[in-house]
């Protein structure tokens, strides 16, 4: 029987168009929301036990942003595409700690940023989204009104969701609506 | 309603991020007999006041969790990973 690899190298071509390539950017008073750029979304897995620290300055140091998803479970994310071969190498130096499943096309970012992004968002999500409570560089694995969805406060006032591609959509249109209240007039 | 859970890796959430599997009970060893099975699957008692059940927190960290609560006044008294509160 063949030998079969245990890197999860992308095996398909990317998708020829970005899940919310038809959704400008919605401008409104006070706050924006815009589609991330499809960049690299990788899922970590792990042991339950399994913490963060000896394996976080390599994913630091590859250029991504770790974000907490449950316990032994992170997102590392980046704006950029990796290539396959850099995706290798990190996913072998990470290997004595946790997996790597590339999400980059099963997952799309969206951000909501500006003083009333908060206000928006916690419409949609039980989570107490005070900076007491969820300061800057905290994670969340939430529902946003129906559609499970991963909050991530990345400075006071932007909040980067991640959400499967099928339900990108919607729950732009979602957060779309939840933020008419501010609209321009 | 025990509208809140406060899962221990979460925090404080609504009932709508769980689903609720059933009654948190000791597991029958694997020859305890068909009626001692048929009980822990199918029976069950439906106390008024404490009562332990499984909870999964789907829509967060998809830990099983063993939620304490009263089904009486639904106040929630604890809620375990359930890796670490095994009945
Ligand atoms: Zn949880």
């Amino acid at each position: 029987m063949a030998e079969m690899t245990t890197n999860r190298i992308p095996l398909t071509a990317p998708p020829t168009q970005a899940a919310l390539a038809d959704r400008a950017p919605v401008v409104r008073e006070g706050v924006t929301l815009e589609a991330l750029p499809e960049g690299t979304i990788l899922h970590l897995l792990a042991r339950p036990t399994q913490v963060a620290a000896p394996f976080a300055d390599k994913v630091a140091a590859a250029g991504l942003d770790l974000r907490v998803v449950a316990p032994g479970q992170w997102f590392a994310t980046a704006p950029t595409v990796m290539s396959g071969a850099d995706l290798v190498v990190l996913s072998q130096a990470l290997k004595p700690e946790v997996d790597v499943v590339d999400q980059s096309h099963g997952r799309v970012g969206i951000v909501l940023h500006g003083p009333l992004a908060a206000r928006v968002l916690a419409k949609g999500t039980a989570v107490d989204l005070d900076p007491s409570a969820f300061p800057v560089g905290r994670s969340a694995t939430t529902l946003v009104g129906h559609i499970a969805a991963h909050l991530t406060r990345v400075n006071a006032e932007r909040f980067e969701i991640v959400v499967q591609r099928g339900f990108a959509g919607s729950l732009f249109d979602d957060l779309s609506q939840m933020s008419l209240e501010f609209a321009r007039l | 309603m025990a509208s809140l859970i406060t899962c221990p890796h979460c925090g404080a959430r609504p009932k709508e991020e769980f689903t609720v599997k059933s009654a948190a009970l000791p597991r029958p060893s694997a020859d305890a007999g068909e009626a001692v099975w048929f009980d822990h699957v199918y029976l069950r008692d439906n106390p008024r006041g404490a009562y332990e059940e499984y909870w999964h927190h789907t829509s967060g960290c998809r830990r099983w969790l063993v939620v304490s609560r009263n089904t009486a006044t639904h106040e929630v008294a604890d809620a375990r990973d359930a890796s670490e509160a095994r009945p």
